[in-house]
């Protein structure tokens, strides 16, 4: 199973705030537990839990940090596509092929008020803008062959110039020319994960995400769910398992291990998902959960030992990227 | 004490000089190379700079690919996820990045750049642009270049609710451009603010600059032109109530130091000889707004050239110079090409620090923004050459007084 970890910054346990050595401390713990990614959050009503701003705290923790994977929250309506692109593609060469980018579905009134769209957009209108959104971000990453930089000294040649493309995006919302100014980065487009989707918005998820986080409910109705979407992926003309579905769970320090194991495993093997977003009740919940949950799954061969790979990509078993 | 100069690292692609990445030296790779700039950062740190600073554009810096493809600049990182990097790597040097008034939101900027600024512990500062790039402009619409009153309004509009934010003041901001509800949902900085950095130097932009700046970036060439803007300026500030003293100057220098004279000229020379033809011409053919300047022969004199619009009083005496000098089209677009309108310093570490000495005791620096020719080598360089000279005159720190980037600075603390 794919485990992810929440690292909410954003009003984390309503203790202190966190420092970056503290926190530092948590991402690297589960880094020794093998966990494929923390998915860090951003934007909080009233004051943060921590003194940061989630892409800037990734860049950062992808220096002190080998091989987790390193994924910040970041607004499609704080953003411009162009700028969001360029960041999580330099991310994703910062970090060696460790990033990905949560966005999501559903409109905050926050973003809005403060960015200058007091009056939001229509669910209509912010659904089609997201989806076009995400096909010019995934689409700047892809501006640059892989074998586009030559760095030829002698010839003069830096790179080649059949292998730099334009976007040319002209579309509803956005109209972008391209190419981005960062080069292909190690996974070619940074992980997406998706999260806060209602019915509308699954043909897009399955479209476009490599990792859908979705609310905890009963085991039937997950299994329902799970099977949905692997056929609308399959529909959209990709692999079903080229799409993760991560469940969100909560694990407090006092769940007992082997009743979170058994859980865990109940849900995996009834296929309702391919794996869980583990959020936190406190931040030191994480030592309970990798001292004395994982050991258990992974006595009964349901997580993998170490990470096989170098990138995100590879811990979650997705394609893409050079390199796996 | 004598008073004592600002030094700024200004860390671009593999170089300033346009042909540095063909050095044989450079760090070609520079642009996905995170580890080259942790190392470029701690050289700085360890030669007691107060800052790093990193250039911005959201787009290419060169339309035409054939040119772009033969210099590094067309990719590099996003400088706001690079200086986080650099943040927990460095602990004293203070970290700079540009970012566009033009293609961003305040809210958005003022809570990043505050993010960075708790990464380092109070060392971040912000370049204000209002970026004046089409190619940029074609990345964020279809309706092209704002013109520069339009972008300089918002820019001005945008400074005031970044600081506004930055001093924890709830907004309630509606204004022409922009409207903001709520306060921050980071604390404070540890230097009060992030400290607010310009370049721009049209008469808007020095206003704007007086009114808001801390730092203030230029390009001049001679001692006039620097002492004429340095003067300007600190003159516009008094309208804003402000002391000469809450602004520091530093303009551009790009020196090619060396342990004698001739060793300096002949690295330079090297330098000059990469620049590809090409590219030269293409960037002499646009300073002197002429097109087909590829016509005439690169060995042959510059053709009589028809008075136009573009031929600004300054370009009209190089070029009466390249006449009078004898200078070929390729002599004289290597000449472009490798300055690029900055000021250039070719000598030893006593003759470049003579140089920045001179401008600085007379009135027209507080400091500089440095821009070696390559990586790492011309960084490498001056902090061993041209640093230890200004420390032993005096000019320089030995260590860092404080602990964040206002404190470098010696720049009030906001309150
Ligand atoms: C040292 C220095 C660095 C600059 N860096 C940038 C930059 O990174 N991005 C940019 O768009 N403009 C940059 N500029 C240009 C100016 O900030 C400014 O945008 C330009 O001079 C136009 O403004 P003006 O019309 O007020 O002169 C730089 C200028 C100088 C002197």
């Amino acid at each position: 199973m794919h485990l992810a970890i929440s690292l909410n910054i954003a009003a984390a346990d309503k203790q202190a705030v966190l420092d970056f050595g503290e926190i530092k401390t948590f991402v690297r713990a589960a880094e020794a537990a093998g966990i494929d990614m923390v998915v860090i959050s951003d934007s909080a009503e009233g004051l943060s839990s921590a003194p940061f701003e989630a892409t800037t705290l990734l860049a950062a923790l992808a220096t002190v940090t080998d091989k987790i994977g390193l994924v910040a929250a970041a607004s499609t309506v704080a953003h411009q596509p162009y700028n969001l692109a360029r960041r999580f593609a330099s991310l994703d060469i910062i970090s060696h092929g460790r990033a990905g980018w949560h966005a999501t579905m559903a409109q905050g009134s926050r973003e809005a008020a403060n960015f200058s769209r007091p009056e939001g957009f229509s669910d209509t209108d912010f659904r089609r803008r997201t989806a076009e959104y995400i096909d010019i971000v995934q689409g700047l990453c892809r501006g640059w062959d892989a074998d586009a930089l030559l760095f030829d000294k002698t010839g003069g040649r830096f790179h080649d110039p059949e292998k730099m493309h334009l976007l040319d995006h002209k579309g509803e919302f956005f109209s972008v020319r391209g190419p981005l100014n960062v080069a292909r980065s190690p996974q070619d487009t940074p992980v997406l994960v998706l999260s806060g989707l209602s019915g509308p918005d699954l043909d897009i998820a399955t479209r476009t995400a490599d990792v859908i986080l979705l609310e905890d409910g009963s085991t039937e109705s997950a299994k329902i769910r799970f099977d949905d979407l692997k056929r609308r992926a399959t529909a959209a003309g990709r692999d079903p398992d080229a799409v993760k579905i991560l469940t969100n769970i909560s694990f407090a320090p006092d769940d007992g291990p082997a009743a979170t194991a058994d859980r865990l495993e109940t849900e995996l093997r009834l296929k309702s998902c391919d794996g869980f977003n583990i959020q936190l009740t406190a931040h030191s919940a994480l030592d309970d959960f990798a001292d004395r949950v994982l050991p258990e799954l992974r006595r009964r061969g349901l997580v993998r030992e170490g990470y096989r790979g170098a990138t995100l990509r590879s811990h979650l078993g997705l394609a893409g990227g050079g390199g796996q | 004490m004598t008073a004592q100069m600002k030094l700024g690292a200004f860390l671009w692609a593999t170089g300033h000089h346009i042909a540095a990445w063909r050095h044989p030296k450079a760090h070609a790779t520079a642009g996905i190379d995170i580890d080259h700039y942790v190392q470029l950062a701690r050289t700085a740190e360890r030669a007691k700079f107060d800052m790093i600073f990193c250039e911005d554009a959201a787009g290419l810096r060169e339309a035409n690919v054939g040119i772009a493809s033969q210099t590094s600049r067309s990719i590099g990182f996003e400088p706001i996820s690079l200086l986080s990097a650099l943040a927990v790597q460095t602990s004293r040097i203070g970290l700079v990045s540009t970012a566009s008034t033009s293609y961003n939101e305040p809210y958005g900027l003022a809570r990043t750049f505050l993010s960075l600024d708790h990464l380092s512990g109070g060392r971040a500062g912000w370049n204000l642009v209002t970026s004046a790039s089409p190619i940029e402009a074609a990345n964020f619409g279809s309706t092209g270049l704002k013109p520069h009153a339009d972008r300089y309004e918002r820019a001005r509009e945008f400074a005031e609710v970044v600081s506004g934010l930055w001093h924890g003041k709830a907004p309630g901001h509606d204004g022409q451009s922009f409207s903001v509800r709520d306060p921050l949902d980071l604390p404070r900085s540890p230097q009060g603010a992030p400290v607010m950095v310009q370049a721009g130097a049209s008469d808007v932009g020095r206003d704007l600059a007086a009114c808001t700046a801390d730092v203030v970036f230029t390009a001049a060439q001679t001692f006039e032109e620097a002492k004429a803007f340095y003067d300007d300026l600190k003159g516009r500030m008094a309208a804003y109530g402000r002391e000469p003293d809450d602004i520091k100057i530093m303009p551009g220098v790009s020196p090619v130091v060396a342990e004698t004279e001739a060793e300096a000229r002949e690295k330079h020379e090297e330098l000059q000889e990469l620049i590809p033809d090409d590219v030269g011409v293409a960037l002499l053919s646009s300073y002197l707004s002429i097109s087909d300047l590829w016509r005439y022969p690169i060995d042959g004199p510059l053709p009589e050239l028809p008075e136009s619009e573009g031929m600004k009083s300054r370009q009209a005496l190089v070029v009466e110079q390249s006449r009078r000098d004898g200078l070929s089209i390729r002599q004289l677009a290597r000449h472009f090409a490798g300055a690029r309108g900055h000021w250039r310093i070719v000598g030893t570490a006593a003759q470049v620090a003579d140089e920045l000495q001179a401008r600085f005791e007379g009135g027209a620096a507080d400091g500089y923004n440095v821009m070696p020719s390559y990586f790492p080598g011309e960084l490498n360089a001056f902090t061993a050459l041209v640093v230890p000279e200004l420390q032993r005159r005096g000019l320089f720190r030995r260590e860092y007084e404080g602990r964040t980037l206002r404190d470098h600075l010696g720049l009030k603390r906001p309150v």
